[in-house]
């Protein structure tokens, strides 16, 4: 048996008159997945999320969400939860009452006293929303996407203006979803939180993917890094090792055991003292940061 | 549908300003048209008074209360949150302005019917629902439609000033003149032909024959303030 993708976007085109915000793009998110969407400012993301949450018509291409047209708010929506990246509540409602109204126009059935207790904002149940912190509104977004656990939920930049207890809460909270078997699709700019979470991250850049994969595959294309610092009067080190501006060195490795052993060895085999030695395994950010440097595919 | 109307109605009963500009403010014109009601009968006629009434609430509680509050839950983005739900826009929008139409509606017939009973009451009740109704239609699609090019609740009172003065205006310049001359260009400015229809139907005396064309134009401007609020009406900010 085949199970239909939550998410199958085919040459998807978005254009904003002579801007092109969207070219050809094409992926899938599978079900039970959490799949990181992620790009510099005016990649195209904000653009394919809107076309897949259904609040935006595409140019060109076909988009499926649950096997159904996005558009279809009655078809779809009862199945999907989306917290969007500016909230959109009333100021002059209470928690509660915005919890309620989204929740009961969402077509699932919950309790707004549970997904307030998910969010911790019980005590703030009765609270206008213009009185709360930024925090605090991003939590509720949360709680209005999560009511009556969707099958799939959109997060776009979730913990923004979060504080490290309430990112731990809601990232608690996404696990839960997903052990109930939700598909997730985050946005975020921590791209640590995207090499934690994601199990697939597709990275956008000028409107179509410049790479996608699992966060493995994405590091692995570019070299780790060792570094360290001689003390004065020590032997000139290894070859490879390039002299940075502040006086270090620096290798760049795409086999970091072996090449860290080597230089281990080499210092052990002088008596030198490695200061400041670190050596670390490409992170997300520097894939991010190799992105402009990078030739445009053909 | 319901559920939206309902915050819609706690939201407009929460926020102050709104509420005395929007709903206080046409109750007391109303209320100083009634108190000197015999001065106003000598300019023009009853049958004025009650035009003035009606489009006093179209153009304020009505018209104006619909461009702020679309433009205010458009600039919170809880438009865009709306849509985010399973709802229609069918059903967001008629939740969204039917508390302000229950309200008006009920608020020119309890004050049509406090004029009727200390004057003459109107002498064809059916024609008058109707003109009212088509007032109503108009007015608040033009609302819909003056909302997609109003920006924030504080640019409404500039956005929606031209027309609610105006349809005012045209209501006095009818109801005060009459028709008889420039017979043609007073009928076919918005609110003109409905005063007609409403001076007619309280004062009596037109035979129905003569009244009914004139709800060609009334429901003309209908038609052309739906179509604006179908092509002007905007559901996120721009930016």
């Amino acid at each position: 048996m085949t199970t239909t993708p939550a998410i199958d976007i085919d040459r998807l085109n978005v254009t904003y008159g002579d801007f092109h915000a969207v070219k050809d793009l094409s992926f899938q998110v599978e079900q039970g997945e959490l799949y990181a969407l992620l790009g510099t400012n005016g990649a195209g993301k904000t653009s394919t999320l809107e076309v897949v949450e259904g609040h935006r018509k595409a140019t060109s291409g076909t988009v499926r969400v649950l096997g159904k047209d996005p558009a279809d708010r009655r078809a779809v929506r009862p199945r999907m939860g989306i917290m969007l990246q500016e909230s959109g509540f009333s100021p002059d409602l209470t928690v509660a009452e915005s919890v309620r109204l989204i929740g009961k126009l969402s077509g699932r059935a919950d309790s707004a006293e549970r997904v307030l207790r998910v969010v911790d904002l019980t005590r703030k149940a009765d609270t206008r929303v213009s009185q709360l912190s930024g925090g605090e509104k991003r939590r509720l977004d949360f709680a209005t996407a999560v009511y009556g656990r969707p099958e799939l939920v959109f997060l776009d930049e979730p913990t923004t203006g979060l504080d490290i207890q309430s990112r731990d809460a809601l990232w608690d909270a996404v696990e839960q979803l997903r052990e109930d078997g939700s598909t997730v699709v985050l946005t975020t700019h921590y791209l640590e939180e995207a090499q934690q979470r994601a199990d697939r991250i597709g990275l956008m850049h000028n409107g179509t993917f410049r790479h996608e994969g699992t966060v493995a595959e994405l590091t692995r294309t570019l070299p780790a890094a060792i570094q360290f610092s001689l003390p004065p009067g020590a032997p000139a080190p290894l070859l490879q090792a390039a002299p940075q501006a502040d006086g270090s060195y620096q290798i760049e490795t795409f086999d970091l055991q072996k090449d860290l052993k080597l230089l281990l060895d080499w210092a052990h085999a002088h008596s030198v003292e490695l200061v400041g030695l670190s050596a670390a395994p490409t992170r997300l950010d520097d894939v991010f940061r190799a992105i402009d440097a990078e030739p445009v595919l053909a | 549908m319901l559920s939206i109307a309902r915050s819609e109605l706690i939201q407009i009963l929460r926020n102050r300003a709104v509420l005395i500009t929007s709903l206080i403010m046409p109750v007391a014109a109303s209320v100083f048209f009634i108190r000197f009601r015999e001065t106003f009968e000598q300019i023009g006629s009853l049958g004025y008074i009650g035009a003035v009434i009606v489009f006093t609430i179209a153009a304020f509680s009505l018209y104006a209360t619909t461009v702020t509050t679309l433009a205010a839950r458009r600039q919170d983005l809880f438009l865009k949150r709306l849509r985010s739900t399973a709802a229609g826009d069918a059903s967001i929008l008629t939740g969204l302005v039917l508390p302000i139409s229950v309200l008006s509606a009920v608020q020119v017939g309890l004050i049509l019917a406090v004029f009727a009973g200390l004057s003459d009451g109107p002498a064809d009740v059916a024609l008058l629902v109707v003109a009212v109704v088509a007032t109503f239609v108009m007015m608040l699609a033009l609302g819909l439609a003056t909302a997609g090019i109003t920006n924030s609740p504080e640019h409404a009172q500039v956005t929606s000033l031209p027309l609610s003065l105006g349809v005012v205006a045209v209501t006095s310049w009818v109801g005060i003149t009459g028709t008889e001359d420039l017979t043609l260009l007073k009928r076919l400015l918005p609110g003109g032909a409905a005063t007609e229809l409403i001076v007619n139907a309280w004062n009596g005396g037109v035979p129905l024959t003569d009244s009914l064309p004139l709800l060609a134009p009334t429901l003309a401007w209908v038609v052309v303030a739906v179509t604006l609020a179908l092509r002007m009406f905007r559901w996120e900010p721009r930016r």
